[in-house]
């Protein structure tokens, strides 16, 4: 039964989920823009910019780049689907793994100097956060009882009250996921990169266009992981959820405006560090105290 | 019964006249015939007796007996010669401390226990005969190919010794069954030591230098493992009364305080068979041989019987505080410091075999924790690597002949003209670590069996070595992925039997990552009953299902959708003006030529073997050290 639930909740944020994650975009843009003392772009101009890809001609270095990204979509929906049908957060954990990891082929398969340095280096950054990301989703199970994200409903508490350690150290590596300075070295949005355009640097037309909206698409995912934290028996919880999850990405918006890109090695070891002592410590409070 | 014993003469026979069959002809008729023979008894014996629990066949026989004890002189004779030849004491020495040890064992103690069930078949000898019997076979088919060329590259002068090559790949195929249906124990060393000398025999096949060195490092590592084997053989006639395997496991829940030492040394032999750390070199070393030698190694036989043994320890780790631990965190520090290693390795096979240490390191750990949970988890591990490992090895030694590198970092340009050899290696790489493939689930569960038993450094081994898994698989995946685009496939030199082989491994392991909900209802939970009685939670079938789907879809893409592009092809951007895109040639600032590179990350300042290889060792030496200590000294505290 819950597989068909997976099924629609899938094709459900494949429909949601790049209309918020667009707004979001375009609310990024102008909220960057009046921290640095600009007005901004209209709030949808995530969407034109996206639209005008679609319209470009279609050239590519490798021709499979495409094929690759739209695997990387797809993966991304399914991660939606089942996290936000109430499925299970670890499988949704690994399948957007599996969309980064075609994110990744993509921008190699170019073999471009360019664009290959920016595959490592997205590597790097996946390999910085994952053990924060799966120690979060062991912290979830042992405080919930239940890898399923709908068993959170089932709570007297929010798991935030006992595994709180766990979701500092996830706001830590959220930076990385949604690739705000300081941890975007493999491919910024600002213009201000010494690699180019990093990962994306040959992909044009469609297949950056599908850059852009997994990129969408990943945001709502992550945030709704963040607003996880916070949901309990009681229905207010969802508004909380939701709150919650907005400020956190407000406040990644304001971190991303105020700290300068790190190297690859203060990247690794500080997300290690702090999946190390943040979750470490959370499991061994939740085992043994 | 009549299947068993076929399974294990059948190999020996071929075996036999193999050693007398020199041309290539006839020779690749055997193999091919055999391998069919052996594959398809396999398979029957798995189809007659699936779902079974735990089935003893009642077989004694003093002849059988004497016949092992000639085997282990025979054995130690060997040894005995080369190291007397190459002038390896620690070989002779240890060769000479078994083989008296065995006979004192043979004529002193072994008559205490007799065995009236020398034989048997559960679910688990099942999986490994399947093993065995394809991948095994397969791997001898692929060497037919593979041998030919190896030979071609070979300096003229070199002699032809391929037919000793190829009887002691079938008779390992022997020695392996050997192993998974004995319950006599005495039976089982027998097996395990000659598995031993044969991967000695075909590490040091080539003769040089660094294979000869490479083959003693693995003789006494593993020599010293057999002497494990021989110490638990003493202390289960002696103490336990019994050298059957089966009452060895009852004898051992209910008095785990004498069962204790034995398992620690049972589970020394298997660490070592299992090629874990502070043992690991010696499968590294094991990469100068041919690659099919490898990948027999690495998937099939040697390393899985290290590991089978310990799995079959699995309920007595639940009893045996001591030598759980030591297996736990020998395996799980293993996982993660081999893991971190592959990252600075640019040598295709060697990023290969510390991979096949680092799993081999999961399935020791989940064997050491011993639930259901972790046992159903330790053998998907076993399925899922067999399959993706053999098939990466066959990839890696084909390319290594017709690109004349196994570095990874060539496998961009030199490697464009071989697209589907390029995609079956995708396909292995992913089936080694990334969701939704069988690999994945399996690590899943092993994260799952480690939280509800509270492992909380197991827990954070397996993070920490899984992204480190990620980054090593990724950046060797994206090297491969430019090349599945091109549309001619001109592999023309490829052997056919290689082809097979690829085609077979490839099959095997994507039909075990769909069939996975299947395969562990037929064939895993059968063993977990029969040695728990019951199951452990395992994942929602859901899951599993959704991991089925995934996979298809991610196959059809692979073989399906990634040369269909007809977009428009343009040059790369490398910020000048190019004057060869394809060799990314660019016009600099001074007006000369500049060709753009670029290499892959390998963190060597990080991660490199020299800052983790001799820390992890002292570590994990350590660890066994105090293991067998308190195994001895405090054999009732639990």
């Amino acid at each position: 039964m819950s597989f068909v639930y997976i099924l629609i909740g899938t094709v459900a944020f494949a429909i949601v989920a790049p209309i918020v994650g667009c707004l979001l975009a375009g609310l990024d843009r102008i909220i960057s823009a009046r921290m640095q003392g600009r007005v901004g772009p209209p709030l949808l101009q995530p969407y034109y910019d996206v639209r005008k890809l679609m319209e470009k001609d279609d050239v590519t270095v490798s021709g499979v780049d495409g094929v690759y990204m739209t695997c990387a979509l797809v993966f991304t929906a399914f991660a939606g689907g089942i996290f936000f049908s109430g499925g299970n957060l670890l499988m949704s954990a690994f399948i957007i793994t599996m969309a980064s990891l075609f994110f990744i082929m993509a921008a190699y398969s170019s073999r471009s100097p360019y664009a290959e340095l920016g595959a490592g280096r997205e590597t790097l950054q996946v390999m910085s956060y994952e053990p924060m990301v799966l120690l979060m989703a062991v912290c979830f199970y042992m405080a919930a009882g239940s890898f399923n994200v709908a068993d959170a409903f089932l709570l007297d508490k929010p798991v935030i009250t006992i595994i709180w350690p766990a979701f500092l150290g996830f706001l830590f590596i959220l930076t990385i996921k949604l690739r705000k300075s300081p941890f975007d070295i493999a491919m910024s949005h600002h213009a201000h990169q010494e690699l180019v355009k990093g990962t994306t640097t040959e992909m044009s037309g469609k297949t950056l266009a599908k850059v852009e909206v997994m990129h969408w698409c990943e945001t709502v995912l992550f945030l709704g992981w963040t607003g996880m934290f916070f949901l309990w028996m009681n229905p207010v919880s969802f508004v909380i959820a939701v709150v919650v999850a907005l400020a956190a990405w407000f406040f990644e918006i304001w971190v991303d405006n105020n700290f300068a890109r790190v190297k690859w090695q203060a990247m690794l070891k500080s997300a290690w560090l702090v999946a190390l002592v943040a979750g470490g410590f959370n499991i061994i409070f939740l085992m043994f105290v | 019964m009549s299947l068993i014993g076929f399974l294990i003469l059948f190999p020996l026979a071929v075996a036999a006249v193999l050693l007398f069959v020199r041309a290539d002809w006839p020779r690749a008729i055997i193999v091919g015939g055999s391998a069919v023979v052996i594959a398809v008894a396999s398979i029957v014996l798995a189809v007659q007796n699936i779902g079974t629990a735990y089935a003893p066949i009642p077989f004694a026989s003093h002849f059988v007996d004497y016949i092992g004890t000639a085997i282990s002189i025979a054995i130690a004779a060997v040894i005995i010669a080369f190291s007397v030849k190459y002038k390896n004491r620690w070989a002779l020495i240890l060769a000479v401390v078994q083989v008296i040890g065995s006979l004192v064992f043979e004529f002193g103690f072994a008559h205490l226990a007799p065995v009236a069930e020398g034989l048997y078949i559960d679910s688990l000898s099942i999986v490994m005969a399947l093993i065995i019997g394809i991948i095994g076979s397969g791997i001898c088919v692929y060497a037919l190919g593979y041998m030919r060329d190896f030979q071609e590259h070979e300096p003229e002068d070199a002699t032809d010794r391929r037919h000793v090559f190829f009887a002691i790949m079938f008779l390992f195929l022997s020695a392996m069954y050997v192993i998974v249906f004995s319950n006599n124990m005495v039976w089982m060393f027998t097996g395990w030591e000659i598995t031993t000398v044969c991967s000695f025999l075909l590490i040091g096949y080539t003769r040089t230098d660094e294979a000869i060195n490479n083959a003693f490092r693995q003789i006494i590592m593993n020599l010293a493992g057999g002497i494990g084997f021989l110490v638990a053989l003493y202390v289960c006639a002696i103490a336990m009364g019994t050298l059957s395997f089966q009452e060895f496991l009852f004898k051992g829940l209910m008095r785990p305080d004498i069962a204790s030492i034995a398992v620690c040394a049972l589970a020394f032999a298997g660490l070592t068979k299992a090629a874990q750390m502070p043992f690991h070199t010696w499968l590294l070393g094991a990469m100068v041989a041919p690659t099919p030698t490898s990948a027999l190694l690495h998937s099939s036989t040697m390393v899985k019987a290290g590991v089978f043994l310990l799995i079959k320890l699995a309920p007595l780790f639940l009893v045996c505080t001591f030598p759980s631990l030591m297996v736990i965190l020998v395996g799980g520090l293993t996982f993660m410091l081999c893991s971190f290693m592959a990252i600075s390795q640019t040598n295709a096979k060697r990023v290969l075999a510390y991979s096949t240490i680092a799993n081999l390191g999961l399935i020791t750990a989940c064997a050491g924790v011993g639930t259901p949970e972790a046992v159903w988890a330790a053998i998907l591990l076993v399925i899922f690597h067999a399959a993706a490992k053999s098939l990466l090895f066959l990839c890696v030694g084909t390319a290594e002949h017709h690109i004349g590198s196994r570095d990874i970092e060539d496998m961009d340009l030199l490697f464009e003209r071989m697209p589907r050899l390029a995609r079956f290696m995708m396909l292995g790489i992913m089936c080694m670590f990334i969701a939704p493939f069988g690999m994945l689930i399996a690590k899943w569960a092993t994260l799952v069996s480690f939280v509800d038993t509270q492992q909380v450094v197991l827990i954070l081994l397996l993070a920490f070595g899984s992204a480190a898994t990620f980054m090593f698989w990724a950046k060797w995946l994206g090297k491969l992925s430019g090349i599945a685009g091109n549309p001619d496939n001109v592999e023309l030199t490829v052997h056919p039997s290689e082809w097979i082989s690829l085609v077979l491994m490839a099959c095997i392991a994507v039909v075990a990552c769909i069939a996975l909900p299947i395969m562990s209802h037929y064939l895993v939970e059968p063993y977990l009953t029969g040695v728990f009685g019951q199951l452990g939670q395992d994942i929602a079938i859901d899951n599993l299902w959704i991991s089925s789907i995934l996979a298809v879809f991610v196959l059809v893409v692979l073989f399906g959708g990634v040369n269909a592009s007809k977009k428009k092809r343009v040059g790369v951007y490398l910020a000048g003006v190019s004057v060869d895109s394809d060799t990314r040639t660019y016009r600099n600032s001074l007006s000369g030529e500049s060709v753009a590179t670029s290499r892959n990350l390998y963190l060597d300042a990080i991660f490199g073997e020299s800052r983790i290889k001799f820390a992890g060792e002292i570590v994990c030496a350590a660890i066994i050290v105090c293991a067998f200590v308190a195994s001895g000294v405090f054999p009732m505290a639990l």
